[in-house]
């Protein structure tokens, strides 16, 4: 697939507040690419700054390869989906959709036509004459749809534009955005918060955090190598705990040692510090000595597909959260296994003066 | 029993309110030139407040001011708010509040300052300083009016218009200014009646050989009052009546287009 929009090496910041600092990123054509990060963390930042809302401090933006940096929003050959919608309320769903087609001089029979079709294509077919002020939040959320891709943009960018809307609806807007994107045909670029969004929708995911870039990859190396603690805690439940090579492909943590399958190979020398991240279905009950360690299930909690529990580590004082399908008694001993390749092995996180030190290098 | 006490309340406070006003509208009324007694309907008054030229001047006056100053006073009030909403928060806060300060001024004040002003510059006084004073005194009420419905929202949908390819006049004049126009509305109207109102502040700035209708009617409190000038203040309340209507209605629309 072909490179359409480059970030490269942009910087942004408010008064004293660094929003994004050097930020790179390149997004392919027709990619389902998805910004994903704690509010603050700079991905509404970057969304705005690739709709030409805002300006870098440095840094050059590229579409097509072409630098689109100094472009005004009105130049860009992109829409936007707003956050809170932002359609105009002093116009009916039809004059809404042909604004921008209006704007762009095109006959009124082809407007009609395409305002006919934007509406068919989110299901609201025959609402034209509607006020804005009539539509629940989840047909409001569509009509801000068909505006942006009645005008037929290369690249949709849409930023949580499913924040407002109940679980449910949220639930069946996803499918709704991802066939939308399919029959389209066009590159989305999307800002959301919630991990459960990015990891359904995307076919990249970009984890950002304090105007870094985290970790970028498919949702599923996202969710099972995350690259730093950050990562693995943002991205679902999970056992995060630091822990000490012992040799090439064991590791010590909490006392016990595990065998992993990472090591040498990957950059981790025996003796060194690291964050090892264990999913709590990951961690399979065994009968009582039969694990690699032992423990006391100190609570329960069912929340649907599965029980959640904690389980007190024999003889120390860590709480592991374990998921699994069968129920276990509060209070009953059991024994704990973990399969050496669900044992995701990470570096610490680099203190700031460590990476200044590394850029000298 | 408890309702009955509550209509009775409430009748009471109307009345306070009111009869006043109705006792003013009704003496307008009157045929004989009593101010106690009823003595007939005729509209003679009205007769002779039209063809008084002096009164029908006055109430010219009065009118052209308050339209030529609340037009202006809206205007400038308007881009006052669209170039304070470009400034930074502390700047704003800062001009915000020397806005308000006018509001709450005492009137005696504001007229003698503009009074001693307009001297100072050898400005003569007529019918130039009283609209000039006019404009002055009502820009900080547009501005009140204008600006809540200058937020976020309406910069958002100016962004929205410019994604859509719109140049920023073209989204300024198709979506800000519709979003802004309740509040220009009411803006306009409140400047129009406070023009329409005032006494002091034009008494000041007035100078020789033109009134209004407040300060005709004080000119005359010394040598009489006639009934015309009941008619004058019939007239009047009834415009102010009218126009506060249409003020309460719209701000009432604002008030649901908030809400939603």
């Amino acid at each position: 697939m072909a490179e359409l929009i480059r970030l490269d090496n942009i910087s942004k910041s408010y008064g004293d507040n660094e929003v994004l600092d050097e930020l790179t990123l390149t997004v392919e054509e027709n990619q389902f690419v998805t910004l994903l990060g704690p509010s603050g963390c700079g991905k509404t930042t970057t969304l705005r700054i690739i709709g030409g809302f805002e300006k870098p401090d440095q840094g050059r933006v590229y579409f097509d390869g072409k630098d689109i940096t100094d472009l005004p929003p009105n130049m860009r050959p992109l829409n936007t989906v707003f956050q809170n919608y932002a359609l105009f309320p002093h116009m009916t769903v039809g004059e809404n959709i042909a604004f921008g087609l209006k704007v762009s001089g095109k006959s009124d029979q082809y407007i009609k036509d395409k305002v006919k079709y934007a509406l068919k294509l989110v299901n609201l077919k025959g609402f034209e004459n509607r006020k804005i002020t009539q539509l629940s939040g989840g047909q409001q959320q569509r009509i801000a749809m068909a505006r942006a891709i009645v005008n037929e943009p290369k690249v949709l960018l849409l930023d949580e534009p499913l924040g407002a809307l109940d679980l449910k609806l949220r639930q069946e807007m996803q499918y709704e955005l991802v066939r939308l994107k399919k029959e389209l045909g066009i590159t989305f670029i999307y800002v959301t918060h919630d991990q459960e969004e990015a990891l359904t929708m995307s076919d990249k995911v970009v984890v950002m955090n304090d105007g870094y870039i985290q970790q970028e990859g498919t949702p599923e190396q996202i969710y099972n190598e995350p690259e730093n603690a950050f990562v693995a805690d943002f991205i679902g439940d999970s056992n995060i705990i630091p822990g000490r090579m012992v040799e090439d492909r064991l590791v010590e943590i909490k006392g016990v040692k595990f065998p992993c399958i990472d090591g040498t190979e990957n950059g981790f020398r025996p003796g060194q510090r690291v964050d090892v991240v264990i999913r709590p279905e990951d961690i399979e009950i065994r009968p009582y000595g039969e694990g690699l360690f032992n423990g006391t299930i100190t609570s329960k909690l069912f929340i649907g597909v599965h029980y959640e529990m904690l389980v007190k580590q024999e003889g120390g004082k860590f709480e592991w959260l374990l998921q699994n399908y069968d129920e276990h008694q509060v209070g009953s001993e059991i024994g704990m296994y973990v399969r050496p390749e669900n044992i995701q092995i990470m570096h610490k996180p680099q203190s700031d003066d460590e990476k200044r030190m590394n850029l000298e290098i | 029993m408890k309702k009955t006490i509550s209509t009775l309340y409430i009748a009471l406070v109307m009345l306070f309110l009111y009869l006043p006003i109705a006792a003013l509208i009704v003496l307008s009324f009157n045929e004989s030139k009593s101010m106690a007694n009823f003595s007939g309907f005729s509209l003679q008054w009205y007769e002779e407040l039209f063809r008084s030229r002096m009164l029908m001047q006055a109430v010219g006056n009065t009118f052209s001011i308050a339209i030529i100053s609340s037009v202006a006073a809206t205007v400038i009030g308007t881009l006052a708010v669209l170039g304070l909403s470009n400034m930074k928060k502390k700047s704003q806060d800062i001009i915000l509040a020397a806005n308000n300060i006018p509001m709450l001024n005492a009137d005696i004040v504001t007229g003698l300052s503009l009074m001693l002003c307009f001297i100072m510059l050898r400005l003569p006084l007529g019918y130039g300083t009283i609209l000039f004073a006019h404009i002055t005194f009502s820009i900080p009420y547009v501005v009140l009016s204008v600006r809540p419905r200058l937020n976020r929202n309406t910069d958002r949908l100016f962004e929205a218009a410019l994604d859509l390819g719109a140049s920023r006049g073209y989204a300024f004049r198709k979506i800000v200014l519709p979003e802004l126009k309740p509040g220009i509305l009411s803006g306009f109207l409140l400047a129009f009646t406070m023009s329409v109102d005032d006494f002091i502040i034009t008494y000041f700035n007035k100078g020789e050989g033109i009134n209004t209708i407040s300060t005709i009617i004080y000119s005359q409190v010394k040598v009489g009052i006639r009934p015309s000038l009941f008619a004058l203040s019939t007239i009047i309340f009834v415009v102010a009546f009218a126009a506060l209507i249409v003020v309460n209605r719209n701000s009432d629309r604002n008030e649901v287009a908030f809400n939603l």
